[in-house]
């Protein structure tokens, strides 16, 4: 098995909501794996060499516009990485660089990367909370949004997730986040690797370790274990 | 003043009649008062008499803290001083409080008003109150729910806070330090003390870069987060020079203040950085209201931290603390963790941070403990943490990322039974931190603390 290199995009920026957990916990499950930490002003180490799995967290409206920025020159080799099968794992609006556009509430226009065919529209004076049950490939999701966007478009034919309760890629979509190949994009915070760890064993499964084993399995199984009766109780307030 | 219209006459009529039957009911009449009357006149704040002098306190953390202070001083000086101590901190419980201080016609009875501000709640209430002073503690990541990020929060501040407002601002905040730049601001900032640092050890650090070139930032010091003093190796931006400059003396519990090239001592009230960051704001606040530095010597020499945030009582040669550390906020947390973990003597831990509104019908979201640096409470002096909760399961986990070993930890659903759990085998103190609103459960809690110290004594007796 090659060398598993893990590439953590812009971190001083793209780490709110603890979403960096997502990289420790993978660190803690693969201790073999190399973590790649790229700055803001660093070349990627994607455009010099294979990486196994690219991450970015959430981050401030402000961030989003220096990434795109940074992340534009680059356009292509992304493009490359993704028909090649590396894994991309966005959470939070670290997904919305990767769509056409983030519109704010005048009407203007931050172009993104264009990777996917949605949209983002900001709307700063509504946080918008909420819990979210889903289901990928057989695996039951939890997870938790808290954002001021929403994305919008068909995500019919590259949506991630099933949502069973809450909301999807906009209030009232029933179809979560962006998948093409290995790449996952969600609005999902607050790590979604560690809520969910039975998708992190498939992410894990993508990177080429056939039989993963968790870290602190079954503490975190009976974390999601409870998680996950709670978010099937149909009286459980999801907003 | 701003012309009273008839609306407002009529709505400042119906909310005082709505605030004598709330207080003849025996209820709090802190915000319905004042919601009422800005429903009926959305221009109230802006039509009833204020006090001559207004300070607004507003920022993440130790917003209440420096309040209270600021009030305890002045009124400690014959200040009669209008305030929300009692209730909210949004525009509706500041329009009660003026409700409150002002006569049937809308007369502000009193000359000077300390008003703690809610920060999003800046752009409802600054187009209407005109602070002389406005104090700004901190800006920190807070609930993800409200305040989502320090940027969000900065933005609305800076936007709201009126040109003529005198700022006092945190120097060693590289964040709140930068509002509304146009301002007259005093700087105020704890000069580097031996326990500083270098490189941030704590989890979240929002000032790491240049804002201006997105150079990483180089720290002359680093206090916790992004507290400190920083500056760019590439550009010209650094933390701006303090006007009111503290040394530390923990051993004689002293805080020495250099301004204006003099300089002056005060008591310290607390022994936690946090705390003294808390006195410093105040102080600075006080001098520049212009209280002399005897006034304040003499008032500070009398105040405590409220007991509700913090307690300590010994039984039977075990200190028993009561903490609260601040449930969704992963920087108040972070910094009582730091306190337990800087504490001396073999500990023990009882966490009881749920989320109490959460419980009832709801999941709460847990991102924050990925943001809270739970590794402080990964010391050989913890030898036991209790964690108790609907929620302790997350915490166990987070825990474990942490370092913890597995063996410390003991989980349990009902926070009243964590005592039942204390080995108190050896142990010197006892912790018990607690979410803001289970204040109550974390006294029951400490009562049965003593009851096991009491127990455990006569059973070896």
């Amino acid at each position: 098995m090659s060398e598993i290199k893990i590439e953590v995009l812009y971190s001083e920026y793209a780490n709110l909501f603890g979403d960096l957990m997502n990289i420790h916990y993978l660190g803690k499950c693969i201790p073999q794996a190399r973590i790649i930490y790229t700055g803001l002003n660093d070349i990627p180490a994607f455009t010099k060499e294979t990486v196994s799995m690219i991450y970015m967290g959430p981050m401030t409206e402000h961030q989003q516009e220096l990434v795109i920025q940074a992340l534009l020159p680059y356009k292509e080799q992304i493009q490359n990485c993704i028909a090649n099968n590396t894994v991309f794992l966005l959470t939070g609006n670290a997904m919305e660089t990767f769509e056409a556009y983030i519109e704010n509430e005048n009407g203007s226009r931050i172009m993104g990367l264009n990777l996917f065919p949605t949209y983002a529209k900001r709307d700063m004076f509504h946080r918008y909370n909420s819990l979210i049950l889903g289901e990928y490939q057989g695996i039951t999701l939890v997870g938790f949004k808290a954002q001021f966007s929403h994305s919008y478009g068909d995500n019919y034919h590259c949506y991630f997730y099933k949502v069973l309760r809450g909301d999807g890629l906009y209030p009232g979509s029933q179809l979560e986040g962006l998948h093409k190949n290995n790449f996952f994009g969600t609005y999902t915070v607050g790590p979604f690797l560690v809520e969910n760890p039975l998708f992190t064993k498939h992410l894990i499964k993508l990177m080429g370790i056939s039989n993963p084993v968790l870290a602190f399995e079954s503490s975190i199984m009976e974390a999601y274990r409870k998680r996950l009766e709670e978010f099937q109780n149909p009286k459980l307030r999801f907003h | 003043m701003k012309k009273k219209t008839l609306r407002f006459q009529l709505s400042l009529l119906i909310s005082n009649l709505a605030m004598h039957m709330q207080k003849l009911l025996g209820m709090n009449a802190s915000y319905f008062p004042g919601k009422l009357a800005i429903k009926l006149c959305p221009d109230f704040l802006g039509q009833i008499e204020k006090p001559e002098t207004i300070i607004c306190v507003t920022g993440t953390n130790g917003k209440t803290t420096v309040c209270n202070m600021i009030l305890d001083v002045l009124t400690d000086h014959g200040y009669d001083v209008l305030n929300n101590k009692a209730g909210s901190n949004i525009n509706a419980g500041v329009a009660s409080s003026l409700i409150a201080g002002s006569t049937i016609t809308g007369k502000a009875k009193k000359k000077v008003a300390v008003f703690e501000i809610d920060e999003r709640s800046s752009k409802l209430i600054y187009p209407y109150i005109q602070p002389d002073f406005a104090v700004c503690t901190n800006l920190f990541r807070d609930s993800i729910h409200r305040n989502a990020h320090p940027e969000f929060i900065f933005n609305i501040i800076s936007g709201s806070f009126p040109k003529n407002a005198h700022l006092i601002l945190n120097a060693d905040d590289l964040i709140s330090s930068a509002l509304s730049p146009e301002n007259k601001r005093t700087y105020f900032s704890i000069a580097k003390l031996d326990s500083d640092l270098k490189e941030c050890i704590n989890i979240i650090n929002d000032m790491q870069t240049c804002p201006n070139c997105h150079e990483t930032l180089s720290w002359n010091y680093i206090r916790y987060h992004h507290i400190g003093n920083a500056y760019c190796p590439t550009c010209s931006f650094a933390s701006p020079p303090s006007d009111y400059i503290a040394s530390l003396d923990f051993s004689s519990h002293t805080v020495t203040i250099l301004a204006y090239g003099k300089e002056e001592t005060y008591p310290l009230v607390s022994s936690s950085i946090f705390n003294t960051y808390n006195e410093i704001t105040a102080i600075t606040l006080l001098r520049e209201f212009g209280l002399t530095k005897e006034q304040i010597f003499a008032s500070l020499k009398k105040l405590n931290i409220v007991e509700s945030r913090y307690s300590s009582e010994t039984v039977n040669g075990i200190e028993i603390v009561t903490h609260m550390a601040k449930g969704q906020n992963p920087i108040a947390c972070s910094c009582v963790f730091d306190y337990v973990r800087q504490e001396s003597g073999q500990k023990e831990v009882i966490l009881m941070l749920d989320d109490v509104f959460d419980r009832d019908g709801s999941s709460e979201i847990m991102t924050w403990i990925y943001d809270a640096d739970f590794e402080f409470l990964n010391s050989e002096l913890i030898h036991r943490i209790i964690i108790s909760g609907v929620r302790s399961a997350d915490y166990k986990f987070r825990l474990l990322m942490a370092g913890v070993p597995e063996s410390k930890l003991i989980c349990t659903q009902k926070e009243i039974d964590a005592p039942n759990h204390l080995s108190l085998n050896g142990t010197e103190k006892v912790f018990i931190l607690h979410e803001l609103y289970a204040a109550e459960e974390a006294m029951r809690v400490k009562d049965k603390v003593k009851e096991a110290i009491q127990n455990r004594r006569n059973s070896n007796v």
